[in-house]
């Protein structure tokens, strides 16, 4: 069940040049969200901007959390675009921000998280929603693959690892980090490292474009793929049917990705 | 010792025939099909609850991106997506009519013949208290023109309608048009019991460093409070022009927007972009509405209607 609430800010600072990382005390959402949740937030009371903002979760600590000290909290990795995430950056310690959340469907785990193969590919931001997923995962053989513009828009390396199978790779458009080029270039040339015959679990999120392009990269009919997916909302709670993508679903080609996502299975997307 | 009451304000409000508890509606496209409100406010605390817009047969409505923010308002061209009529019945209204609420239900057609069929239809099914007719939309056999920007088409329209169902019937008339009076009157004289004002603003907005259109259906309509003006003075027109109820919908955020609908003529008011960043907004507007006639020292929300003064 969705609530809202507001969170109260204990910390926001900035990560790197444009990212920031907004630390909350939020216990009521925070107990409830699984990763691949988003909350709908909202930035401003004074109508600039008028609506709502959706932000994956990127760290929730309901209260059985073994670290005492973060129970209740939530945590935001954004990056400053526009307006409201320009006001979002100037959010001080102990401000109360309204929440909308937990939202979506969120990532569906592999029925054995421990012994599972999995391979996580994010592109900038997008491995705010993806980072959650190392808990449950990093026991088995999980390879991540992070792109970004430059280096500077490289997040979450330092999530990873910790596991015996952990695998981590590093691609800029630029070259300034890693491997040259998009990260979809990246896994494409590793691929043969990844049997097509064995059952992975691939949790793909990151801007349209490379989506798509991962979408016509990979072949592997044993893979499930799951893609969080981004879009304009009105609500972020089912109520305007403002955030649709397009799916092969044939009653109603337009789902909404608040409701029926923000996870879907990469095979149903259709893309013009 | 005699204690002193305060006076409960009351705010109950005829539409015609449709008695209401209170003059907050929630506007058709922006409060879902209610259950999405369910976990966020008492529905059942609300005048009326009004869905999404059905249309006889499913709607895919249009390609993405749908809405599109500008300076205190959102453009949206969602395309009227709805499941249709034998759908909606099926697996929407059961929730719908559980509510202690009255329940009105929004609907359009692309022909004159869909409008009839609809409204004939949604007649027989318990648990509706009325019916609002969206006008704005295209009539496919007359080359597209909109219904309601024509006086007579929807004097026309309304008087067939009429004639298909005994439910009490508003007519949702759009602003884009040169005078809103004209088709308001075309509604009247159709048979209406009631009208609501307005719906969006035709409107679009470009990127310019794409230079693409910011929406998937290049124009929509836009809403919230940028509009709120044009729509106070729209009701303030109307109200003066036809002697049926007014129910004035336009950028309502608060109770002191709805009082100022209210004061220029508006008998209910719906709220509609408020629900989508704030999903207790209509009963804050309610509450607000409350505070305001506690404070002003009246007793009757009724004896507001109208009373603006120049
Ligand atoms: C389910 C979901 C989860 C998200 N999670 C995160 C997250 O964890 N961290 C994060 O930083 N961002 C996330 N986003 C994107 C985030 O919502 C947008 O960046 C934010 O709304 C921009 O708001 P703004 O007011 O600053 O920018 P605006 O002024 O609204 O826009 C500025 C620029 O950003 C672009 N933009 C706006 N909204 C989006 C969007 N939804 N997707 C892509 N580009 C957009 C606009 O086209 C424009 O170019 C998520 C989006 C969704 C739908
Ligand atoms: C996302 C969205 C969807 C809408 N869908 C409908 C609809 O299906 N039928 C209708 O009559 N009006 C529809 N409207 C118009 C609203 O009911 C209302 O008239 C308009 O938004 C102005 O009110 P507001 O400024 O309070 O939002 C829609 C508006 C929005 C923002
Ligand atoms: S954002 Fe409103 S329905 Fe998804």
């Amino acid at each position: 069940m969705a609530i809202q609430t507001d969170g109260i800010v204990l910390n926001n600072r900035r990560i790197k040049p444009l990212y920031f990382l907004l630390e909350m005390d939020c216990p009521a959402i925070a107990d409830e969200t699984k990763p691949g949740q988003f909350v709908m937030l909202r930035t401003s009371n004074d109508g600039r901007p008028l609506l709502r903002r959706p932000f994956s979760v990127y760290r929730s600590y309901p209260a059985h959390h073994p670290e005492k000290r973060k129970r209740g909290h939530l945590l935001i990795l954004y990056k400053m675009v526009g307006q409201g995430t320009r006001k979002m950056a100037a959010f001080k310690k102990g401000e109360k921000v309204n929440l909308i959340g937990p939202l979506g469907n969120g990532f569906t785990l592999p029925p054995l998280p421990s012994s599972a193969r999995t391979i996580l590919i994010g592109g900038g931001v997008g491995m705010a929603s993806l980072s959650p997923l190392n808990e449950p995962l990093r026991s088995g053989q999980l390879s991540v693959f992070i792109g970004g513009k430059t280096k500077d828009d490289i997040l979450c390396e330092n999530d990873f690892g910790g596991g015996k199978g952990s695998n981590i790779f590093i691609a800029t458009e630029d070259g300034s980090r890693g491997k040259k080029g998009t990260v979809v270039t990246l896994f494409l040339s590793e691929m043969k490292r990844f049997d097509k015959n064995e059952p992975y679990h691939v949790y793909v999120c990151g801007p349209d474009e490379m989506v798509k392009a991962l979408s016509k990269g990979i072949k592997s009919g044993k893979w499930t793929i799951q893609a969080s997916m981004e879009a304009r909302m009105g609500c972020g709670f089912g109520a305007c049917w403002g955030c649709v993508l397009k799916t092969t679903d044939p009653q109603t080609p337009y789902q909404r990705v608040c409701q029926a996502g923000p996870v879907f299975n990469l095979r149903e997307i259709v893309w013009e | 010792m005699r204690i002193k009451t305060v006076q409960k304000p009351d705010l109950s409000v005829d539409i015609g025939r449709l008695k209401l508890k209170n003059p907050v509606m929630v506007a058709s496209g922006t409060f879902g099909y209610g259950r999405e409100f369910e976990d966020f406010m008492a529905l059942n605390r609300l005048g009326a609850v009004i869905p999404k817009g059905i249309s006889l047969n499913p709607m895919p409505g249009n390609p993405p991106p749908r809405i599109f923010e500008t300076n205190g308002g959102m453009i949206n061209s969602i395309g009227l997506q709805n499941p249709g009529l034998r759908v909606f019945i099926k697996e929407k209204l059961p929730y719908l009519k559980e509510l202690k609420t009255d329940l009105i239900i929004n609907f359009f057609g692309n022909t004159q013949k869909e409008y009839v069929r609809l409204a004939g239809a949604l007649d027989g099914v318990a648990g509706i208290s009325a019916l609002e007719m969206n006008v704005s939309c295209p009539n496919v056999k007359c080359g597209g023109i909109v219904f309601g920007s024509d006086p007579r088409m929807t004097c026309r329209l309304v008087s067939a309608v009429r004639k298909s169902t005994g439910l009490p019937l508003i007519v949702k008339l759009s602003p884009n048009v040169t005078d809103i009076t004209a088709t308001a009157r075309g509604a009247e004289d159709g048979g209406a019991d009631a009208v609501s004002l307005v719906n969006t603003f035709r409107a679009m907005a470009i990127n310019i460093y794409s230079r693409k259109p910011e929406l998937g259906n290049v124009i929509g309509g836009l809403s919230g409070p940028a509009i709120k003006p044009i729509a106070v003075r729209m009701v303030w027109e109307v109200y003066r022009a036809i002697k049926i109820p007014v129910i004035g919908i336009g950028g309502i955020m608060n109770g002191e927007d709805a009082i100022e609908f209210i004061l220029a003529g508006a008998s209910a008011v719906q709220i509609g972009t408020a629900n989508l960043i704030n999903p207790g907004a209509a009963l804050e507007v309610a509450e607000g509405i409350k505070k305001y006639l506690l404070q002003a020292k009246v007793n009757r929300i009724r004896d507001l209607i109208g009373g603006f003064e120049i």
